[in-house]
């Protein structure tokens, strides 16, 4: 494993406005580990991958995702740091007024592919990933809740990013399509690559095992790996 | 049933790219309408000018050969538009035909003189102008006596420079008004967006990126709704015209079409502008602020 590390916060705390939601955070993430955030609704997960995505402002502590600095990082930087992640939010994010493909197709062209027959290809690969090969023409509305979450981790996938974030990605699934996109985000952590995913599955924890960082009250206890 | 759905939300996306379009096309045809009145203020004014009747009452024994030097000369005149003879004869014929009564009969002969209509060029159809023109006229051998409507005159005059002041600062309001209206329209319609705009914000897209369809699309409905603008203006112009005749006279077809080119400008302007500040408002906010 290459351990340098990719996500890096020094006694960072987290605000969603004024409120403090985290205190004094101390987290290091290798490049190709597999890591866990759990703990109870509300208890700053989200929060915490929002900060290392840029929605939420670093504003006490230092912090670095990628390459990026979380405390001194511009505006016009923040769809930089995004294009080096792969996100998969709770909520999905998808573009609700174009198809699954379309929705491929726009986050490829944002960040730069040109070339149609390349792009072609390469949502037929991430479709076919997460086995919506078939499905592309569909708008989001019209895919189950489990399609959906499908489709935003074939998004994430797309650019081959350094660091996957996952918010909840099996919330939505059904047990045997989890575990094939549990395998998937362990195969991608081999290759290289870093993954954070939020999760209350602690059965899935137990399936798959791997690091694991508690959220409680406020603070955040780096647990070793299991 | 995915056929169903898809058409389902193209139509929702359909009718309020419609409505939209609609909105900008009514507030730009309010615009548009108020341009003609501006535009044809000046005319309508000169119109009016151009109308006001210098009577030269000629005397009876004036020879023809001299009320012929005399027409001459009006008509060479910078002041004038036209110099019309009207003679003895003509002018009781239209008198009689006013009074439905022959009264060369009744009297037994024609009291009226031979007299010349003279209408003024529109920018020397003021007071002193006239004045001027009145005592060359009245230095004639054969004329009598001239006269005019002096009080109208001034009235025309006074109402067409308060009229203009009215027209100016009426246009003015009108133009912040209409784009105040297509700005909101512009906004409400993107508002339904924004947690589009966020989500392309998300996955990486820059500013420049998310915005361009979004401006591309505002410019377009701009457009749509100008073209729709333009065609109720015409439709207007050709009723205008026909209840009215007297428009003809003033009406410029050259001036009619730089305004819907106008128009049209106005329409991409303020749809763009409108657009470009909208999406940039959603771009800037936190994603907490847009719930």
């Amino acid at each position: 494993m290459d351990t340098s590390n990719i996500i890096k916060l020094e006694n960072a705390s987290i605000f969603q406005k004024k409120n403090l939601i985290l205190n004094n955070v101390n987290l290091d993430i290798c490049k190709g580990e597999f890591v866990y955030l759990i703990g109870k609704t509300g208890s700053g997960k989200s929060s915490l991958l929002k900060v290392l995505y840029g929605d939420i402002k670093l504003t006490q502590g230092e912090g670095a995702v990628a390459g990026y600095n979380l405390r001194k990082i511009k505006n016009k930087e923040i769809p930089f740091l995004r294009r080096k992640l792969g996100i998969v939010f709770q909520d999905f994010q998808l573009l609700t007024d174009r198809s699954a493909r379309e929705n491929l197709e726009f986050v490829l062209k944002a960040t730069g592919w040109k070339d149609k027959n390349k792009i072609s290809d390469r949502i037929n690969e991430v479709l076919n990933k997460v086995a919506l090969g078939t499905k592309g023409f569909k708008m989001p509305h019209e895919l189950s809740g489990g399609e959906q979450q499908r489709l935003a981790i074939a998004r994430a996938l797309l650019n081959d990013p350094d660091v996957i974030l996952a918010d909840e990605p099996s919330g939505n699934l059904d047990p045997e399509t989890s575990n094939e996109i549990m395998n998937l985000f362990f195969e991608i952590s081999r290759s290289g690559r870093a993954v954070v995913m939020a999760t209350h599955n602690y059965s899935l924890i137990e399936k798959f095992p791997a690091r694991i960082v508690k959220f409680d009250q406020g603070k955040v206890f780096d647990h070793t790996q299991n | 049933m995915a056929p169903e759905g898809n058409k389902m939300a193209r139509k929702t996306l359909r009718t309020s790219y419609i409505s939209t379009v609609v909105s900008i096309s009514l507030v730009l045809f309010m615009i548009g309408t108020l341009g003609v009145l501006v535009l044809h203020a000046r005319k309508v004014s000169n119109y009016v000018k151009e109308n006001i009747q210098l009577s030269v009452m000629l005397l009876p024994d004036a020879g023809m050969a001299q009320v012929e030097g005399l027409l001459k000369v009006l008509e060479k005149s910078e002041y004038v538009k036209s110099a019309t003879y009207v003679t003895k004869d003509e002018a009781a014929a239209k008198l009689k035909e006013d009074l439905g009564e022959d009264f060369v009969e009744f009297l037994g002969y024609n009291p009226l003189l031979g007299s010349i209509d003279v209408k003024m060029k529109a920018q020397y159809a003021d007071s002193e102008n006239i004045a001027a023109l009145k005592a060359k006229i009245t230095a004639s051998s054969v004329v009598k006596e001239v006269y005019y409507q002096q009080s109208l005159l001034d009235d025309i005059n006074k109402n067409m420079k308060t009229l203009a002041l009215v027209i100016l600062g009426f246009s003015a309001l009108l133009f912040f008004i209409a784009a105040a209206l297509i700005n909101n329209t512009i906004r409400l319609a993107l508002y339904s967006r924004r947690l589009l705009i966020k989500s392309m914000k998300l996955v990486g897209a820059t500013r420049g990126f998310i915005r361009k369809p979004f401006v591309i699309s505002g410019i377009m409905q701009g457009i749509y709704g100008a073209i729709i603008a333009n065609l109720l203006l015409l439709g207007l112009l050709y009723f205008a015209k026909k209840e009215i005749p007297d428009l003809v006279e003033i009406q410029d077809y050259e001036m009619v079409l730089t305004l819907m080119g106008g128009v049209i400008l106005a329409g991409i302007f303020i749809s763009g502008v409108s657009t470009f500040f909208a999406v940039n408002k959603y771009l800037s906010r936190n994603t907490q602020d847009l719930y």
